[in-house]
C-alpha cells in the first residue's frame, strides 16, 4: 500500500475515534477534531462554489454569453451583507435566488403535494373489499382528514368540545407515524456508527503498528477527559 | 434534611450513560469479530426496486443523482454500489449520474473504486458518466430537465461532453427512462417529485435514509415514486444482486443492536413503572 | 437610499421572478429561453454563497485569535488553517484532483460520517430515559416504536413474519396517511408562504430590517 494512503487511513481513523470521545467527556482531541470538520466544511464550500462558478458562469461567459456578466457581478454584490452600510445591496442578487425558488417549487407544489394527494386518498375504495382492507382504507381517510384539520384549523375552540375528537384521532395518527420514524431513525443512526466503526476495525486495525497504537490512543484521549485540575500529571505547581 | 436512600429503581433509571454506549459499543464491535450470519428477509420495496431496473428495456439510460453527503456515506453508499452492480449487470444500459449534494463527485468517486465497473467492461464516458455538482438543488434539478446542454458543457472533471459517446441523443427528462436518486436532504429526494416526476412524469426510484422513508411514503402511495428504500436495506439489494458487500454485513450489527434497544426499552419503562408502583414517582 | 430601492425593489424582483416561472409553466411555454437563462443565474449564484460560511468563519475565528481568547485561539488558528489549505488544494490543484480528493477522504469525510453518526450515542441513551409509556400517546409511540425496531432487525424480521406484516401495515396506513395529513398542510403553508413573500408581507429573505423599512414603504 502506498504511504500517502496508510497516512489517510491513518488520519481517518483518528478523526473517527476522537469524535467518538465527546459521547463520554468534552475533551482536546475531540475539540481539534470538530475545528478540523468546520473548517473543511468551510473549505470544502469555497472549492466546490468555485467550481461551479466556472463551470457555469465563467465558461459561458468566455465563450460570449454576455448576459452571464450580469450575473457575476450579482454574485460579487452577495457580498455587500457584511458591509455595515451597504448591507442591503445583498438584498437585489438574494431576491433573485429567491424568486427562482418560490417560482419552482410554487408551480408543481400545487400538483405533487396537493392535488396529488387528494386525488390518491379520494380514490381509495372503502366499500366492495375484503373487511380488514376496507378498514384500513377507511382509517387512512380518517387520519388524512383529522391531519389536515389539526394543521388548518389552529384556533383553540376548533380543538375543544365535541370537536376535541378530532384533533385526538391527528394526534393518534401522527404518534404511531413518529413512533415509525423514531424506529427508523435509530436505524439510520446504528448504520452510521457500523460503517465507522468496520472502517476503524476493518481497514485502520489490519494496519501495521495499529494495534498497538490503539490503546496508546484510547488512553490518550481518557486522560484528555479528565479535569485539568484533577490531572495526577503533571501536578499544578 | 437527610437525602433519600436511592431505592433499586432510582439506581436502574438513573444508569450512567458511560455504561449504555459501553454496552453498545460491545453489542456492535462483538458480531464484527464473531460474524453470526443472520438470515436477511427482502422486502417489497427492495423487491420492487429490483424488479424496476429488471425490466428496462436495452438502451435505456438511467440519470442518477448522487445526492448524499459524507454523513450519509455508511448508509446510502452501500445501496448506490449494488444498484451499479444491477445496472451493469444488466447489460445495455447506460447510466448519466449528478450531483446536487457539494460532496456528491468524490463520494461518487469512492463508489466506483468500490464497484469497478471494468470488471462489467464498462467505459467511463461510453457506458457512464458524472456531469458534476450543480448548485441549487431544484433550479439544477429543472435546468438538468430541461437541457443538459444548456446547463453544463462539461463533465465533472471539466472534460467537454462533447467527447463523450454516453451523451449522443441525451439531453433533457425525457431521454431517461428512468430516475434514481440516493440522497440525506429531503429537498432533493422531494425536488426530484416535483421537477421531474411532475413535471415529464418520469419513473423514480428514491433511496433516502431510513429516518426519511415515513415523509416519502405518501409520494409512493399517490404513485409518484415507485419505489421509496432506504440505504439501510443494502443487504437485501445485495442479495438479490448476488454482490454481497458492505451492506449484508451490516445485518449482525444492527440485528444485535436493535435488541439491545428494545432491552433498553423494557428496562427503562419497568424502572418508571416501579418507582411509580412504590410510591416514587406521582 | 430610499426605502423603495432598499425594500420595495428586491420584493418586486422576487415577485417578476417568480411570475416568470409560473407563467412559463402554465401559460406562455415560449418563455423557456428566459427561465432556462435564469435557472443557471440561480445554479450560479447559489455557487456564489457557499463561500459565505468562509467568510463568517474569518471573521469570528480571526477575532478568536487576535484576541488570544483563553482555550480557543489555537483550534480558532487550527480552523483557519484547515480552511486556508482546503480552499488552496480545492481551487488551485481541481476540486477532483488526487491531491484534494486524499485530503478530503482523510479529514472531511471521515469527520463528516462520524459526526453524524455519534448521534445514535445520544438517541441510545434517549431510547433508555425518554422512552416511556406515560400516557395513551406516548404508549402508542412506544408500541410502534418497538415493532417496528424489531422489524429492523433482520433475523428477528426473518425469524417472526408477523412483524413484517405488521411493519407493513403501521407503514401503509397510519405513517403514510399522517405523513400525508402533514404533506398537505405544508404544502398549503408553503404556498402561503410563497404569495406572502411575492406580494411583501413576508420579508424574511430581506435580513435585519432598519426602523424606517419595518414601517413599511
Amino acid at each position: 500500500m502506498e504511504l500517502a494512503s496508510i497516512i489517510q487511513i491513518w488520519l481517518a481513523a483518528l478523526f473517527t475515534i476522537w469524535i467518538y470521545t465527546i459521547a463520554f467527556r468534552d475533551d482536546a482531541f475531540f475539540k481539534f477534531a470538530e475545528h478540523t470538520f468546520v473548517g473543511a466544511a468551510a473549505g470544502h464550500s469555497i472549492v466546490y462554489g468555485v467550481d461551479n462558478i466556472i463551470r457555469y458562469g465563467w465558461a459561458p461567459m468566455t465563450a460570449g454569453n454576455m448576459m452571464y456578466a450580469v450575473v457575476f457581478i450579482l454574485g460579487i454584490l452577495l457580498y455587500t451583507r457584511f458591509h455595515q452600510t451597504y448591507f442591503w445591496v445583498s438584498r437585489v442578487p438574494l431576491s433573485v435566488v429567491v424568486g427562482i425558488g418560490i417560482g419552482l417549487s410554487m408551480r408543481t407544489t400545487v400538483t405533487s403535494e396537493f392535488i396529488a394527494q387528494i386525488i390518491s386518498t379520494a380514490q381509495m375504495k372503502v366499500l366492495g373489499l375484503d373487511a380488514w382492507t376496507g378498514f384500513s382504507n377507511l382509517l387512512f381517510i380518517i387520519i388524512v382528514l383529522a391531519t389536515v384539520y389539526f394543521f388548518i384549523f389552529t384556533f383553540p375552540k376548533a380543538h375543544g368540545g365535541s370537536l376535541g375528537i378530532i384533533s385526538k384521532v391527528a394526534r393518534y395518527g401522527m404518534m404511531a407515524a413518529f413512533g415509525y420514524s423514531f424506529a427508523n431513525t435509530v436505524l439510520s443512526r446504528f448504520n452510521m456508527i457500523f460503517g465507522r466503526i468496520d472502517y476503524v476495525m476493518n481497514t485502520w486495525l489490519v494496519l501495521p503498528y495499529a494495534m498497538l497504537a490503539l490503546p496508546v490512543i484510547l488512553l490518550l484521549a481518557i486522560y484528555a477527559m479528565i479535569p485539568a485540575e484533577r490531572r495526577p500529571w503533571p501536578k499544578k505547581s | 434534611m437527610a437525602a433519600q436512600p436511592k431505592t433499586i429503581w432510582d439506581r436502574l433509571e438513573d444508569i450512567p450513560r458511560e455504561i449504555l454506549y459501553g454496552l453498545l459499543l460491545i453489542t456492535i464491535i462483538l458480531p464484527m469479530i464473531y460474524p453470526i450470519g443472520f438470515p436477511v428477509p427482502i422486502s417489497a420495496e427492495v423487491q420492487r426496486w429490483y424488479n424496476t431496473i429488471d425490466a428496462l428495456p436495452a438502451g435505456s439510460v438511467v440519470m442518477i443523482d448522487f445526492g448524499y453527503s459524507g454523513g450519509g456515506e455508511p448508509e446510502l453508499a452501500p445501496m448506490a454500489v449494488a444498484v451499479y452492480h444491477h445496472l451493469f449487470k444488466k447489460g445495455d444500459i447506460k447510466v448519466v449520474t449528478m450531483s446536487t449534494s457539494i460532496e456528491g463527485p468524490l463520494l461518487w468517486e469512492k463508489a466506483m473504486l468500490e464497484l469497478n465497473p471494468a470488471q462489467y467492461g464498462k467505459q467511463y464516458g461510453v457506458d457512464y458518466i458524472h456531469i458534476g455538482y450543480i448548485a441549487n438543488v431544484e433550479a439544477a434539478m429543472a435546468a438538468v430537465g430541461k437541457s443538459i446542454s444548456a446547463t453544463t458543457t462539461t463533465d465533472y472533471k471539466g472534460t467537454p461532453l462533447s467527447q463523450y459517446s454516453i451523451m449522443e441523443g441525451v439531453d433533457n427528462a425525457a431521454d431517461f427512462a428512468l430516475l434514481i436518486c440516493y440522497t440525506t436532504g429531503g429537498d432533493q429526494s422531494e425536488g426530484w417529485v416535483r421537477q421531474w416526476y411532475t413535471t415529464y412524469q418520469t419513473p423514480y426510484l428514491s433511496c433516502v435514509l431510513a429516518m426519511m422513508v415515513p415523509t416519502m411514503l405518501p409520494y409512493q402511495k399517490a404513485g409518484q415514486i415507485v419505489s421509496v428504500t432506504s440505504g439501510a436495506q443494502a443487504g437485501q439489494m445485495e442479495l438479490l444482486v448476488e454482490v454481497p458487500g458492505r451492506g449484508i454485513k451490516s445485518a449482525d450489527v444492527i440485528t444485535m443492536t436493535h435488541l439491545l434497544c428494545i432491552a433498553f426499552v423494557v428496562v427503562g419503562n419497568i424502572a418508571y413503572f416501579g418507582k411509580k408502583f412504590s410510591g416514587g414517582k406521582k | 437610499m430610499s426605502i423603495v430601492m432598499k425594500k420595495n425593489v428586491p420584493i418586486l424582483i422576487v415577485a417578476l421572478t417568480a411570475l416568470l416561472f409560473l407563467l412559463e409553466f402554465f401559460v406562455f411555454p415560449e418563455l423557456k429561453d428566459v427561465i432556462t437563462m435564469l435557472q443557471n443565474w440561480g445554479i450560479i449564484l447559489t455557487a456564489f454563497t457557499l463561500g459565505f460560511g468562509a467568510v463568517n468563519m474569518f471573521m469570528y475565528h480571526g477575532k478568536q485569535v487576535s484576541r488570544r481568547t483563553k482555550n480557543q485561539w489555537p483550534f480558532s488558528l487550527w480552523l483557519l488553517i484547515v480552511l486556508v489549505i482546503f480552499t488552496v488544494t480545492g481551487v488551485f490543484m481541481g476540486a477532483t484532483s488526487t491531491q484534494y480528493s486524499w485530503l478530503y477522504n482523510s479529514s472531511y469525510f471521515a469527520l463528516s460520517a462520524t459526526v453524524y453518526s455519534s448521534l445514535g450515542f445520544y438517541m441510545t441513551s434517549g431510547i433508555y430515559r425518554a422512552l416511556r409509556a406515560k400516557n395513551a400517546e406516548s404508549a402508542l409511540l412506544l408500541v410502534v416504536g418497538i415493532i417496528v425496531l424489531a422489524r429492523n432487525a433482520p433475523a428477528l424480521a426473518a425469524s417472526m413474519p408477523i412483524l413484517i406484516q405488521l411493519d407493513s401495515w403501521l407503514s401503509a396506513v397510519p405513517t403514510t396517511s399522517a405523513q400525508r395529513g402533514i404533506m398537505i398542510g405544508a404544502a398549503l403553508g408553503a404556498l402561503a408562504l410563497g404569495i406572502k413573500t411575492m406580494i411583501g408581507k413576508e420579508t424574511g429573505f430581506l435580513g435585519r430590517l432598519t426602523e424606517g423599512e419595518k414601517g413599511g414603504s
